[in-house]
C-alpha cells in the first residue's frame, strides 16, 4: 500500500445518484404534458363551439366561481406549506416539518372536497354536452393527481418521521414538493382555463 | 429496520449479559425463489429485460398475422369479405394491427434491450429502479392481454358501423390502451433515469454509447408522447362513460383521436433506438469505435426533434377543409418543415455512416446483426422518402399552378397520397426497420443478454426473410398509393377512387407474400431465442447458477 503524507486532504466523497429526484421530475414532466394535452384540447372544442355560434357550457348547469376560486386559494397556499416543510427538514425541525406536511395535506384534502361538493351542485351531466366530457375528464384527473401527491407526500413524511431522511437526505421531501407543485399549477390553469373563461 | 435495509447475514443470540459480544451463528443463506415464482418478483434487470424481449417478440408476431389477414383482404380488394365478416371487423383488425406493432411490440422491445443493456453499457449494477421496471413490464403485459381480448370481444378503438361494436368492449379497449401505455411510460422513466443518474463519475452524456444516446433521445421524446396518448384516451373513456357517446367516444373517434401515433412524424419516433444500434453494430462489424461521435448524437437528437407528432392530430382538423379559415394538419407548413427534416437527418446519418466505413479502411465481419443494420437503415430511408412524397402535393402545389401542362402527369399521381395506402407503406417501412434493428440489437448483444450467441445460420435465413419481405411489404403499398388505393379500404365505397385496380390487387399479392416472409423471419428469431434460452437454463441449472 502506497505511504500517503500526513495532512493530504480526503478525496471527496463521490456524489450519490439523485435517483429519486430525477425519476420524480420526469414523471411531473409526463403528467404536465398529459394536461398539457387535455388543455389543449378543451380550448380547441371551446374555440370551435363559439366560433360556430352556439354556447360552450350548457344553459341549464350552473358552474358558480366560488367553489373553484376558493381551491385555487388553497393550492396556493399549499404551495407555500410544502416549501415550508422542504425548509424544515432540511434543518432538522421536526416540529415544523410535522405540521407544515400535515396543513399541506389538509388543504389537498380540502380541494378535493370542494370539487366534489361542486359536482353535486353544477347540475353538469357527463353525457349531455362535449363542454362536460372534458370538463370532468380533465378536474378528475386533477383529482387523481392531487391523491397521487398526497400519497407521495404522506410516504416520505412517514419515511421522516421513521428517522430515515435527515437532513443531508432530503431528496424526497424536495422531490414530493416538485410534484406538488405541478399540482398547484395544473389547478391554476383550470381555474382559469374552465371556470373564468366559462 | 426497514424493507430498504440490507438483510442481517448474523444473529444477535440473547443471552442476558449485554456486556458480551454477541455470538456469531453461521450466515443464514437466503435462496431466491426459482421457477414462475422467481419470475413474478424478480427486480434483475436482466430477467425483465429478457421479458420484454421474449413477449414483445411474440406479441410483434401477432401483429404480423394480423398484417396477414388484411393482407389477404388486400389481395382481392374488390371481392367481398374473405376473412372479416363485415367493414367493422376489418376495422378492428385495422386498429389493433397499428397498436399491436407499435405499443405492444416495437416500443417494448427497445424497452426490453434498453432495461437489459443499458446498464452493463454504463458499467452501473442495475437500472435506477429495478421494481419499478418489473412494475412497468407486468403492468405493460396485463394491459396488451387485455387490449388483444376486448378487441376480439367485438371491442376495438370505436366501431367503423353504427351499434356494430359492444360498446362496454369498446371502453375495455381504450382503458386497456391507456393501461399499455401507462406501463410504457413507466418503464421509459425508468430507462431515462437509469441513463441520467446512473453513468460513473466522469462519463458525461455524450460519451455514453450510441445506443444509450439514441435510447436518452427517444425515452425524452416518448415522454412527451405517450401522455398525449393518454389524455385521448381518458377523453374518449370519459365520452363513452356516458348513456350515449357525444364526440370522442362515438363511431371511429376513438382511433382517429390516436391515429396521429400510427402517422408521420410520430412512427418514426417509435424508430429512434434503430439509429443507435445501427451505428453500434455497423461500427463493431469494422472492429473500430465510432469516429465523430458528437455530430452523431446531434443528429439522432434532431431526428428524435422532428419525430415528435402529437400535435399533428387530424381529429381537431376543421370539419369543413375547404373553409378559408379551415385548419387541415397534414397541410400545415410544419408538417412539410418536419416531414423534410426528417428525411435530411436520414441523410446526414447515413453520411456519418459512411464516413466511419471509409475511415475505417477495413471490409466488415459479415453478420446476421451487421445485414440486418442495414437493412433496417435501408428501409428507415425509404420511410423518409416516402414522408417527403406524402408532403409532396402542397409543396408542388406552387409549381402546379406555374405551369401545369408540362408536369401534369406526375401532378396527378402525387394527387391525395396522403389519404392512400403510402401512409400505411410509410409506416410499415419505418416500424419493420425498426423491428429489423431490435433484432439486430438481439443478436449483437446475445451473449450478454441471453448467455450465449444466437445462430448465425439461422440468423442469416431471419435476414433473409426479415429484411426481403419487409421492402416488399412497404413498398408495394407506397406503389399502390401512386394508383389511388386508399389507406382504409374498409368499405367498396372507398375503392372508387383506384386506377388500374387489377394492377393494384397484383402489388397487394405481392405485398401478402412479404407480410408472410416477415412473420416466418421473426417465428425463426423467436426459435432461435426460445432455444438459446433454454439450453442456457440447462446449462446454468447444470451449473447450479441462477438463471
Amino acid at each position: 500500500m502506497a505511504d500517503i503524507p500526513v495532512g493530504t486532504p480526503l478525496a471527496a466523497p463521490l456524489p450519490r445518484p439523485r435517483t429519486l429526484l430525477a425519476g420524480t421530475v420526469f414523471a411531473t414532466a409526463a403528467t404536465l404534458m398529459y394536461f398539457a394535452a387535455l388543455f389543449a384540447v378543451y380550448l380547441r372544442e371551446r374555440s370551435d363551439a363559439l366560433a360556430g355560434g352556439g354556447g360552450w357550457i350548457p344553459s341549464d348547469a350552473d358552474i358558480q366561481l366560488a367553489q373553484p376560486t376558493v381551491a385555487a386559494w388553497t393550492m396556493l397556499m399549499s404551495a407555500v406549506t410544502v416549501q415550508w416543510a422542504v425548509y424544515a427538514v432540511a434543518r432538522d425541525d421536526r416540529a415544523h416539518a410535522i405540521m407544515a406536511t400535515a396543513l399541506t395535506g389538509l388543504f389537498g384534502v380540502s380541494v378535493v372536497i370542494t370539487t366534489s361538493f361542486q359536482y353535486t351542485q353544477m347540475g353538469l351531466a357527463a353525457d349531455e354536452s362535449i363542454a362536460a366530457v372534458l370538463i370532468y375528464a380533465i378536474s378528475g384527473s386533477h383529482l387523481v393527481m392531487i391523491t397521487v401527491g398526497l400519497v407521495f407526500l404522506g410516504l416520505v413524511a412517514f419515511r421522516w418521521l421513521a428517522g430515515q431522511q435527515v437532513s443531508r437526505q432530503a431528496d424526497g421531501f424536495v422531490a414530493a414538493s416538485i410534484f406538488w407543485y405541478a399540482v398547484v399549477i395544473v389547478y391554476v390553469v383550470i381555474w382559469t382555463a374552465i371556470f373564468v373563461l366559462k | 429496520m426497514t424493507l430498504t435495509e440490507t438483510r442481517p447475514q448474523t444473529q444477535e443470540v440473547a443471552t442476558g449479559d449485554h456486556s458480551q459480544p454477541a455470538i456469531q451463528s453461521p450466515a443464514v443463506q437466503w435462496t431466491p425463489p426459482t421457477g414462475l415464482a422467481g419470475i413474478l418478483s424478480t427486480g434483475d434487470h436482466r430477467v425483465v429485460g429478457r421479458l420484454y424481449v421474449v413477449f414483445s417478440l411474440l406479441l410483434s408476431g401477432l401483429a404480423l398475422v394480423l398484417g396477414v389477414l388484411i393482407g389477404i383482404e388486400k389481395a382481392d380488394i374488390d371481392g367481398g369479405f374473405a376473412v372479416f365478416g363485415n367493414a367493422n371487423e376489418l376495422f378492428q383488425v385495422f386498429g389493433l394491427y397499428r397498436t399491436t406493432l407499435i405499443l405492444c411490440g416495437l416500443v417494448p422491445l427497445f424497452l426490453g434491450l434498453a432495461v437489459a443493456m443499458a446498464p452493463h453499457q454504463l458499467g452501473a449494477s442495475s437500472v435506477a429502479y429495478p421494481r419499478a421496471a418489473a412494475a412497468a413490464f407486468w403492468t405493460w403485459l396485463v394491459g396488451a392481454i387485455t387490449h388483444i381480448a376486448a378487441t376480439f370481444a367485438y371491442g376495438g378503438l370505436g366501431s367503423h358501423q353504427a351499434g356494430a361494436a359492444r360498446e362496454q368492449s369498446v371502453e375495455l379497449t381504450v382503458l386497456s390502451l391507456g393501461v399499455i401505455g401507462l406501463g410504457l411510460l413507466m418503464g421509459t422513466g425508468v430507462v431515462f433515469a437509469t441513463l441520467v443518474t446512473q453513468r460513473p463519475a466522469g462519463m458525461d452524456l455524450l460519451q455514453m454509447p450510441a445506443f444509450c444516446w439514441s435510447m436518452l433521445v427517444a425515452c425524452g421524446v416518448w415522454l412527451f408522447s405517450i401522455p398525449v396518448l393518454l389524455a385521448n384516451l381518458v377523453i374518449s373513456w370519459v365520452d363513452l362513460r356516458g348513456a350515449d357517446a357525444m364526440r370522442f367516444g362515438a363511431g371511429d373517434a376513438p382511433f382517429e383521436q390516436v391515429a396521429w401515433a400510427f402517422d408521420a412524424p410520430q412512427v418514426f419516433a417509435w424508430t429512434i433506438p434503430l439509429l443507435g444500434i445501427a451505428a453500434e453494430v455497423l461500427t463493431t462489424a469494422r472492429g473500430r469505435r465510432p469516429k465523430m461521435f458528437e455530430p452523431m448524437a446531434f443528429i439522432v437528437g434532431a431526428f428524435g426533434f422532428f419525430s415528435f407528432g402529437a400535435w399533428a392530430q387530424g381529429f381537431f382538423d376543421s370539419a369543413d377543409p375547404a373553409a378559408d379559415d379551415a385548419h387541415v394538419v397534414t397541410g400545415e407548413a410544419l408538417f412539410t418543415v418536419f416531414a423534410l427534416a426528417i428525411a435530411l437527418a436520414v441523410l446526414a446519418y447515413g453520411g456519418w455512416l459512411a464516413f466511419n466505413a471509409a475511415s475505417a479502411g477495413q471490409r466488415p465481419e459479415i453478420t446476421p446483426q451487421f445485414v440486418l443494420a442495414v437493412a433496417s437503415g435501408g428501409l428507415l430511408t425509404a420511410a423518409a422518402a416516402s414522408g417527403v412524397l406524402r408532403v409532396a402535393e402542397p409543396a408542388l402545389g406552387v409549381l402546379r399552378e406555374a405551369d401545369g401542362d408540362i408536369w401534369r402527369g406526375f401532378f396527378d399521381a402525387m394527387d391525395d397520397l396522403g389519404e392512400s395506402s403510402l401512409v400505411t407503406g410509410l409506416m410499415n417501412f419505418a416500424l419493420l426497420g425498426g423491428l429489423l434493428a431490435a433484432v439486430a440489437g438481439l443478436y449483437h448483444w446475445a451473449p450478454r443478454l441471453l448467455g450465449r450467441p444466437l445462430s448465425a445460420p439461422l440468423g442469416f435465413l431471419s435476414v433473409l426473410a426479415l429484411a426481403g419481405g419487409s421492402i416488399l411489404y412497404g413498398l408495394t403499398d407506397v406503389l399502390a398509393g401512386f394508383f389511388d388505393q386508399p389507406e382504409r379500404p374498409y368499405e367498396a365505397a372507398d375503392l372508387g377512387a383506384i386506377d388500374s385496380l387489377g394492377f393494384v390487387e397484383v402489388l397487394n399479392v405481392i405485398g401478402l407474400v412479404g407480410a408472410i416472409a416477415v412473420l416466418g423471419g421473426l417465428t425463426l428469431v423467436a426459435l432461435n431465442v426460445a432455444f438459446v434460452l433454454s439450453s442456457s437454463e440447462k446449462a446454468d441449472n447444470s451449473q447450479g447458477g441462477e438463471i
